[in-house]
């Protein structure tokens, strides 16, 4: 559905994304996820043409996708991470306004939207929260369904109500077999949403993974309370652990049978093994 | 589109005509009593005390302003010059990049319609305005003057339809330049800085002789008004660099225009 073959953009001789090459699948959703600056707003206002490409090509539907190609953008639904609307048109003459650049017919999926988000037509943009202008964005990137939607920083400014009835929506458009491209630096939202994960890092894809395989790494965390947690941590050769009092925090990626052999010497007062987040994952492969 | 640009100009519109057409309403009521025989005389000597050079500046040497068409032909045209400019200069600086200063581009460029659709829907747009608020002032104009006597009506169709010149290629090359920024408060003292230094350049030009070539690089020249006044003809080669100029602004903006990256 979308494709991005060697995708380059500098500002000036600052690099903002170097030859990265990227498919998704129709009907996937896809975590583009990476620090502040490594890159993710600049692939996707590339991807967008809003910025000028140094090199590279973008294929939607393999049919490459330029400025002059703008006839595609029928097919793509964007949620920009900073929401501008025109401040004087009240919400239901911006929804009308924004249904007459598309030939088919958006009423029905319109109404479906509104009602989900609970979003009052009636009110002047101007007027609305940071909130409810994203839900009102949210409307505009969805209301002509499109077949791939392009989500950068979705939930940022949304409330934990709002962000749980986006999150049933994005599950929804999911179902309906919309290709989603999805940035953000939330991990868990990432994990909870998406099939496959694409880690950007200094303008460059370092990795594409799928979630359940990032997940099947097998990092854990123990927490082990007992008095002679030192000498447990020089049996165990730990490089990087954590002290607090009697208890000792450390990492553990696949193999338990020495941490059980060690541990079964002492005494302990207490043992808690956690399976690591993707948030937890990520730091811990890619930082 | 093309029906919410005119919409959110409309009313910027109206205030320039409202100021254009109160300043010469405001003339037009008081120019008898100025004019009247008593104190003709004492403008006529007062005039006289003015040095020649700046008589030339305000075309006063060639109109008589002992009457109201005389007072349009002199300093009333350049009311007229100055402020459609104004008005042309403040619209082509604004019209496309107020999109990028409110930050409304990126929502408009996600939709599918080309950026030559874009800009051609804004260029008609700040176009139709330009030439409405001259051909308004033109017809309130024209009325004033048949209620108040006597006066050359083809001098005065080609002075009315002159400042369209000026306020065209003004609009296009404030527009053109506009494709170079992101931001509206940039290009604002720009655009009026042109129409102003454009004017002073005409006086100077107009004044002293060794300085007659700065008119070439006044956007007022193309108004040709002297040429008007004393030939009641619009010179053909002025028409014609008009069109080649707009023409070219034209041109490279679209090019420009399509260039052009968010920031």
């Amino acid at each position: 559905m979308l494709k991005i073959e060697g995708l380059t953009k500098y500002y000036g001789k600052t690099l903002g994304v170097k030859d990265l090459s990227l498919e998704l699948k129709k009907g996937e959703v896809f975590g583009f996820i990476g620090p502040n600056g490594a890159g993710k707003s600049t692939t996707i206002r590339s991807i967008m043409n809003l910025i000028n490409k140094n090199a590279g090509k973008v294929y939607i539907d393999g049919e490459e996708f330029t400025k002059k190609n703008y006839k595609l953008k029928e097919k793509i639904g964007y949620l920009p991470s900073e929401i501008h609307l025109y401040e004087d048109m009240k919400v239901k003459e911006l929804f009308n306004l924004h249904a007459k650049f598309y030939k088919k017919d958006t009423l029905k999926r319109r109404r479906e939207l509104v009602k989900l988000l609970n979003v009052r037509e009636n009110i002047k943009i101007s007027k609305l929260s940071l909130g409810n202008k994203k839900k009102v964005a949210m409307v505009l990137a969805l209301m002509h369904d499109p077949e791939l939607l392009i989500l950068d920083e979705p939930t940022s400014g949304l409330d934990p109500v709002v962000q749980h009835t986006f999150y049933m929506l994005v599950a929804d458009l999911k179902k309906r077999g919309t290709t989603i491209l999805y940035s953000s630096h939330i991990l868990p939202e990432i994990e909870r949403l998406c099939d496959r994960v694409g880690i950007i890092k200094d303008g460059a894809l370092i990795n594409v993974e799928k979630i359940k395989d990032l997940k099947s790494k097998n990092l854990s965390y123990v927490s082990v309370y007992s008095k002679s947690i030192i000498d447990i941590a020089n049996e165990l050769e730990l490089n990087e652990y954590m002290v607090d009092q009697n208890m000792l925090r450390f990492k553990v990626t696949g193999n338990y049978d020495n941490l059980i052999k060690v541990i079964s010497k002492y005494k302990i007062d207490k043992i808690l093994i956690e399976e690591a987040n993707l948030e937890e994952l990520f730091l811990h492969y890619y930082e | 589109m093309l029906k919410r640009e005119f919409r959110i100009n409309f009313r910027s519109f109206c205030i320039w005509l409202f100021i254009l057409v109160g300043i010469f309403a405001l003339v037009y009521l008081m120019y008898p009593s100025i004019t009247n025989s008593e104190n003709s005389e004492m403008l006529n000597e007062v005039l006289k005390a003015f040095p020649e050079d700046l008589l030339v500046a305000f075309n006063m040497d060639i109109t008589d302003i002992s009457d109201s068409f005389g007072w349009l032909k002199s300093e009333g045209y350049i009311f007229i010059l100055l402020i459609t400019g104004a008005y042309a200069a403040i619209m082509g600086a604004n019209i496309a990049l107020k999109e990028e200063s409110d930050m409304t581009i990126e929502y408009l460029y996600s939709l599918p319609i080309s950026r030559n659709k874009i800009l051609t829907n804004k260029i008609i747009c700040g176009l139709t305005y330009v030439i409405l608020l001259v051909f308004c002032i033109g017809v309130f104009n024209l009325i004033c003057l048949f209620l108040s006597g006597t006066f050359d009506i083809k001098v005065f169709l080609l002075l009315s339809i002159a400042p369209i010149f000026t306020s065209i290629v003004t609009f296009l090359l404030c527009l053109f330049l506009s494709t170079f920024t992101h931001k509206t408060k940039n290009m604002l003292g720009i655009s009026l800085g042109i129409v102003f230094i454009s004017y002073f350049l005409q006086i100077v030009s107009n004044i002293a002789e060794q300085f007659e070539f700065l008119k070439y690089l006044s956007i007022f020249t193309l108004a040709d008004t002297r040429n008007i006044i004393l030939n009641g003809t619009i010179n053909s080669i002025i028409i014609i660099i008009s069109v080649i100029i707009s023409l070219v602004l034209l041109i490279c903006t679209y090019i420009n225009y399509n260039r052009k990256e968010l920031i």
